[in-house]
């Protein structure tokens, strides 16, 4: 740290003779000398310190005086500089981020930075380039024309000369987080969104300056709602903005910020009601069922999402008392309350049923099921529920209710076996949308055997995600292969490929390229699939991406997660392909390279 | 107007008498206007090429006509950005286009 400053003062004493030989004052030199052997040391110290910091350059020419006979002496210092400055990480920096621009040399850019070093930093004091006043220098001071700097008056006058720089080109690295974020919502479109969305979004970016919405038609207000959701903007202000008194139903995705008063103030405000559909309710509680029932409201679709404050004794009120009215229940996350026994009441009273849906009911288990089996009028049945259960009551399920259901939806029930696929063959006459998930029980014999000789119509909804066999220990599985398989694959396709509009066999990794190559092979059509997903089915390779593209006209989104053997396809327009890692991606002949 | 060669362009006017005349093809990017000028509709606005949107002001017609414009130049390329709206008309607009189902 000492050896530093001596150095500098023998190639000071050498300076220090050239310009006394110009006739220039000593007391400046000394006074100049002082200041940079402080800068020196600070900057030494802080070197050692933290190499990381930017530091501050000592002021190489304290008195610029243009043609002096010191030019030279100037220049040999300026070209130190400028070397000093290209081995700072700053340096690097910059340039980085100018790679690609015209001016994208290394001189030019540390020439700019020595230049930018050399002006008075923020606090000293300074002549204005244009009107000559002295004025402080603070960070925002402005460059001038010929490179000083401005006064505050000159600057604001100055900004209308000095334009801004045209926005930059942006390199295939940016943006592509939100071309990546659009492609997860699917939208692959080209061309503008329509207007319509368009002024949907912008009403939502700008909502809290909105007082009213006017006579919003039903359907805007409800993707409205779903946008404002989706940004956690619904407040109890945000919802004041909703609440009709004429109209019948209200749609809240995200009520997590309200508070049981707000509930109050749909139910009051709101009182034709008929659908009530709220999400992430969780200060809902008794009060609020009591007062939809002292009002004697005609719901007739109640969805909600984990309204835990509810007991148990209110809900059974609440079935009895509005019971016969509901057309649809939808209920997910409750842990709290809703038992068995709440389920036996709901059977009881809700004679007019006819969807069902029951996400992560904690306390609900084989008991509630055999219930269920008793409702006659569902025709909707979605059910995924925390407890362990039986086979047996799904069968029973199956037996009462299978020849009147329209949509059947089974996630996480482990130990359904073959029984439930001859059921559902026996029975459903109907079906247009079937989920059988993440089981490991089902053969790949049975699901085909479904699917051959089946007389319910082309599902246009079928989902089979994970359902396979999971053994460490034989990745390859067992001989007669379990889960949805090749065997069960060609089958599903061959039944429903002609009305199919969304399939999902994720996981199902038993799936074989043979299989693949069948079901999409060349005069193979299925003219309205959708949406596919066939994540972590390792076997689709960039040929059978083709091939999928080739039979499925109306894919707007493929879902292919883990399906590594995707390395360069081509994507038809209007194809969301979500998931690949690192592979050559042509979209409409323009060539993108994934960045990993 | 001889119905059996259609004008190239249309003639779009507000409640407050403003006329805007754009090309058909843009235009036809609404749902509404499209069936409107739909030849084989027999509607005196196919007939004639000119229609009369009642609920519509000029300020707000002026700016769908902007967005018939815009979708038809970015047709054909991915990853469009929305065209700029003015905070104070969206709500106006957003009634527009639900009407002209665009």
């Amino acid at each position: 740290m000492t050896s530093y400053p001596r150095v500098q003062s023998s190639v000071r004493s050498a300076l220090t003779d050239f310009l006394a030989s110009n006739n220039i004052s000593a007391a400046q030199i000394r006074d100049d000398y002082g200041r940079r052997v402080a800068d020196a040391a600070r900057e030494a110290a802080q070197e050692e310190e933290d190499a990381d910091l930017d530091m501050e350059e000592p002021e190489y020419e304290p008195t610029p005086e243009p043609d002096s006979p010191e030019d030279k002496a100037k220049k040999r210092k300026r070209q130190q500089a400028i070397e000093k400055i290209k081995k700072t990480k700053e340096f690097a920096r910059r340039k980085a981020r100018r790679t690609g621009e015209p001016d994208d040399d290394d001189d030019t850019l540390a020439n700019e930075m020595v230049d930018e070093k050399q002006r008075p930093t923020p606090g000293q004091l300074e002549n204005c380039e244009i009107c000559g006043k002295r004025f402080t220098v603070t960070p925002y001071s402005k460059t001038g024309p010929s490179g000083g700097l401005l006064c505050a008056e000159c600057s604001k006058n100055h900004v209308g000369g000095d334009k801004k720089a045209p926005p930059k080109k942006r390199s295939s690295g940016i943006g592509r987080r939100q071309n990546q974020s659009a492609l997860l919502d699917g939208l692959a479109s080209q061309g503008a969104q329509s207007l319509l969305e368009t002024c949907i979004k912008k009403v939502a970016e700008n909502i809290s300056d909105v007082e009213e919405f006017g006579d919003l038609p039903p359907p805007v207000m409800h993707r409205l709602s779903q946008i404002l959701a989706r940004r956690r903007a619904i407040t109890s202000t945000t919802l004041d903005l909703f609440l009709r008194p004429q109209n019948k139903e209200i749609n809240i995705y995200d009520c997590a910020k309200l508070g049981t008063d707000d509930y109050h103030k749909i139910l009051a405000t709101m009182p034709n009601l008929t659908r009530l559909n709220l999400r992430f309710v969780t200060p809902m509680k008794d009060r609020i069922f009591q007062y939809m029932m002292d009002r004697n409201m005609d719901i007739q679709d109640l969805h909600l999402d984990s309204p835990n404050l509810v007991t148990d004794e209110v809900w059974r009120q609440l079935f009895t008392r509005l019971g016969p009215r509901l057309r649809s229940l939808k209920l997910w996350n409750l842990d709290s309350a809703f038992d068995d026994e709440t389920v036996e009441v709901m059977a009881k009273n809700c004679t007019q049923l006819q969807r069902l849906k029951l996400k992560h009911l904690n306390k609900i288990g084989d008991k509630a099921l055999e219930t269920i089996s008793t409702m006659k009028t569902l025709q909707h049945l979605s059910l995924q529920i925390s407890q362990e259960t039986t086979p047996e009551p799904l069968l029973q399920i199956l037996t009462e209710l299978g020849s009147n259901l329209r949509s059947l939806s089974l996630e996480e029930f482990y130990f359904v076996d073959d029984r439930l696929l001859e059921l559902i063959r026996e029975k459903c006459r109907h079906l247009t949308k079937l989920r059988l998930a993440i089981n490991a029980e089902l053969t790949d014999k049975a699901i085909a055997n479904l699917f051959r000789g089946w007389s319910n119509p082309a599902l246009t909804f079928a989902d089979f995600h994970r359902v396979r066999d999971v053994d460490m220990a034989n990745p390859g599985g067992p001989p007669e292969p379990v889960g949805l398989a090749s065997d069960g694959f060609v089958a599903l396709m061959e039944h429903s490929g002609a009305r199919l509009q969304s399939l999902n066999v994720a996981s199902c990794r038993h799936v074989s390229y043979a299989a693949y190559e069948e079901a999409f092979g060349e005069h193979k059509r299925y003219p309205e699939l959708k949406y596919m997903d066939i994540a972590f089915n390792g076997v689709v390779d960039d040929y059978l991406a083709q091939c999928i593209f080739r039979c499925c006209p109306a894919l707007t989104r493929l879902v292919v997660f883990g399906c590594f053997k995707i390395r360069d396809i081509k994507i038809p327009r209007g194809v969301a392909v979500i998931g690949t890692v690192g592979a050559k991606l042509t979209i409409d002949g323009i060539t993108q390279k994934e960045l990993v | 107007m001889a119905d059996s060669i259609q004008s190239e362009f249309v003639t779009l006017v507000s409640c407050d008498g403003f006329e805007f005349i754009i090309p058909r093809s843009a235009a036809c990017i609404s749902g509404t206007i499209r069936r409107m000028l739909d030849p084989t509709s027999k509607f005196s606005e196919a007939l004639s090429g000119r229609c009369v949107l009642e609920n519509i002001t000029g300020i707000v017609l002026e700016k769908v006509c902007e967005y018939f414009m815009y979708n038809e130049k970015h047709k054909d390329q991915a990853n469009v950005a929305d065209m700029e709206i003015q905070a104070e008309l969206c709500l106006e607009l957003l009634m527009a286009a639900d009407y002209l189902d665009t």
